[in-house]
């Protein structure tokens, strides 16, 4: 099961590190953030960089932004290219199938993200000479080990799902769009919020120990990806894949 | 022993019965013709056997496993070329062989070797670290067909291997089909509505309409069983009224007529000179008598006109 979880995995990743998403993208996009997020927004940062929560918010929410680029492939994209049902009349097991391409996902955003993260530690500290090695506390390069692989496993359990129902990598893609713009809705509706109950929240963040906040947040992502690997794991149907 | 086992074997859409009540039988290491029209219930009756699609009744076997309990063993002891050709187009013909190695379980140098042995005799290893996006139709299906046989599987679904390809490009993946199957010792299982193909690879036909088995055996025994001995003559003078009379004549079950060239099935070929003599006596000038029994095309579309007709 494992090793075959590996090989379509490995296929997933040569076709993504090689080609990007459907339309061939993601090479260009990934120079861009290279440049931005690794080398632009650390040198302007200075030390900040690696001592500011705003910079743990981006590792954060990056491999996103990565997987999401790349996820829609997964089924709709062999789907829209007929490779699907040559790859269903494999010996693979559907857990094999799903997992092998989840795996892939979550592998590319996590792996992007932390090559960008130590592209930028190297920017910073070629900027910000004479003060020492600057280096991520170890709290903080634990968050944004552990929520780069949580976020990423969350982006491609959304995918993965995503794409299993989608007839087209575009729709796919604009499924993932809308669920993202529906994350970010609620941040839209703050200004409507009352300012006493914003002062009441904002003092309860500060006062909470972050490492408290960090696992539990931890831990719903982790619930939420199991509930979504679950649906998938009912979703995945030869007979209906073949059908749709 | 038989590769493949079915009885009563149904499979509706809808109200649409795609595949209705198929009961066949293919022995190991034969090539098995599945023939018939568009829409007739090929392609489901492959997806029914290799576990892809639930049967709404019936059973059926491959490889000694039930499709409904086992489809993992199905699919584990074969390989198919589905209705798409299925390779990834961004990757190479060597990759592409070597993914499906690796979901075999094949060794490196197993894989490596295999990628020789199949794409040498094809003609593509030379090309074998090219994507495969610019290649020919032609080159890609001979690619397909090289990854369904990459296991060394016992059974190999092909479904209208050469369907859109040239008339080329077809003779030339028939010749590798042929030799594939003799060197590989596979069962074969093919679909096609490419009657020569089927007449020169298969030993065993199916003829399938509207998901309904109408007749089963090996195209000889089909050509004998449903078909009749066929006179074609060439000359001038076939008159209507000539035309007209032979319809009359006992001996002849068809006529067809067309540039100069009347065809007539006949129900007696041993007496066949009696119809010759019958053209002479009414005039007509033969240039040239030609006897021959009707090709597997004809049976076919007598098959399916008689299933049309009966339907209506």
């Amino acid at each position: 099961m494992i090793a075959d979880i590996l090989t379509v995995a490995w296929k997933e990743l040569r076709e993504m590190l090689m080609f990007g998403d459907s339309r061939g993208r993601s090479k260009l996009s990934m120079l861009v953030l290279l440049l931005i997020f690794g080398v632009v927004i650390p040198l302007q940062s200075g030390k900040d960089w690696v001592t500011s929560p705003v910079s743990a918010m981006v590792w954060a929410w990056m491999p996103y932004m990565w997987v999401y680029s790349v996820v829609a492939d997964s089924f709709a994209g062999e789907r829209e290219r007929h490779t699907l049902e040559a790859l269903l009349a494999t010996r693979l097991s559907d857990r094999a199938i799903l997992l092998g391409k989840l795996l892939a996902a979550l592998a590319y955003g996590f792996t992007l993200t932390w090559a960008i993260l130590l592209v930028s530690l190297a920017a910073v500290n070629i900027a910000v000479r004479g003060s020492g090695l600057l280096l991520f506390s170890p709290t903080m390069a634990i968050g944004a080990l552990v929520f780069s692989i949580l976020v990423s496993g969350l982006a491609a359990s959304v995918g993965v799902l995503v794409s299993l129902r989608a007839s087209s990598v575009r729709q796919a893609q604009q499924w993932m769009s809308f669920g993202m713009l529906i994350l970010f809705l609620p941040f839209m509706f703050i200004q409507f919020i009352p300012k006493a109950w914003l002062e009441s929240v904002g003092n309860a963040v500060i006062h909470a120990n972050p490492l408290q906040i960090g696992i539990w947040a931890a831990a719903a992502l982790l619930v939420l990806e199991s509930v979504l690997l679950m649906i998938a794991m009912r979703l995945f149907q030869r007979s209906k894949l073949i059908l749709d | 022993m038989y590769a493949i086992q079915t009885n009563q074997l149904t499979r509706s859409f809808g109200t649409l019965k795609a595949v209705d009540r198929l009961t066949l039988e293919v022995q190991r290491g034969t090539v098995f013709g599945f023939l018939g029209p568009n829409g007739s219930g090929k392609t489901t009756t492959i997806r029914l056997l290799l576990g892809l699609l639930d049967a709404d009744e019936g059973q059926a076997q491959v490889l000694g496993f039930d499709i409904r309990e086992q489809p993992d063993e199905v699919r584990a002891r074969s390989g198919a070329l589905l209705e798409h050709h299925g390779l990834y187009e961004r990757l190479s013909a060597a990759d592409n062989l070597d993914y499906y190695g690796r979901i075999w379980h094949m060794s490196k140098a197993e894989r490596e070797s295999r990628n020789r042995e199949l794409l040498e005799p094809l003609g593509l290893y030379d090309r074998r670290n090219e994507p495969i996006g610019r290649w020919s139709r032609g080159m890609k299906q001979k690619l397909a067909v090289a990854r369904t046989l990459m296991h060394h599987p016992e059974l190999v679904f092909l479904d209208e291997p050469t369907a859109g390809l040239d008339p080329v490009a077809s003779a030339a993946l028939r010749e590798d089909l042929e030799m594939l199957a003799e060197q590989e010792g596979v069962t074969i299982f093919l679909t096609t509505h490419n009657l020569a193909e089927a007449e020169k690879l298969c030993n065993q036909v199916g003829v399938i309409n509207h998901g309904q088995l109408l007749a089963l055996g090996s195209p000889a025994d089909l050509r004998s069983r449903t078909s009749a001995p066929r006179l074609y003559v060439t000359g001038q003078g076939f008159s209507p009224q000539v035309i007209e009379s032979l319809r009359g004549n006992a001996l002849v079950s068809k006529v067809q007529a067309h540039n100069g060239q009347t065809v007539m099935d006949l129900t007696d070929m041993a007496r066949s000179h009696e119809i010759v003599a019958q053209l002479v006596g009414a005039g007509v000038q033969i240039d040239e008598v030609r006897k021959e029994k009707a090709d597997l095309e004809d049976v076919f579309l007598r098959l399916v006109e008689e299933e049309n007709r009966g339907e209506e």
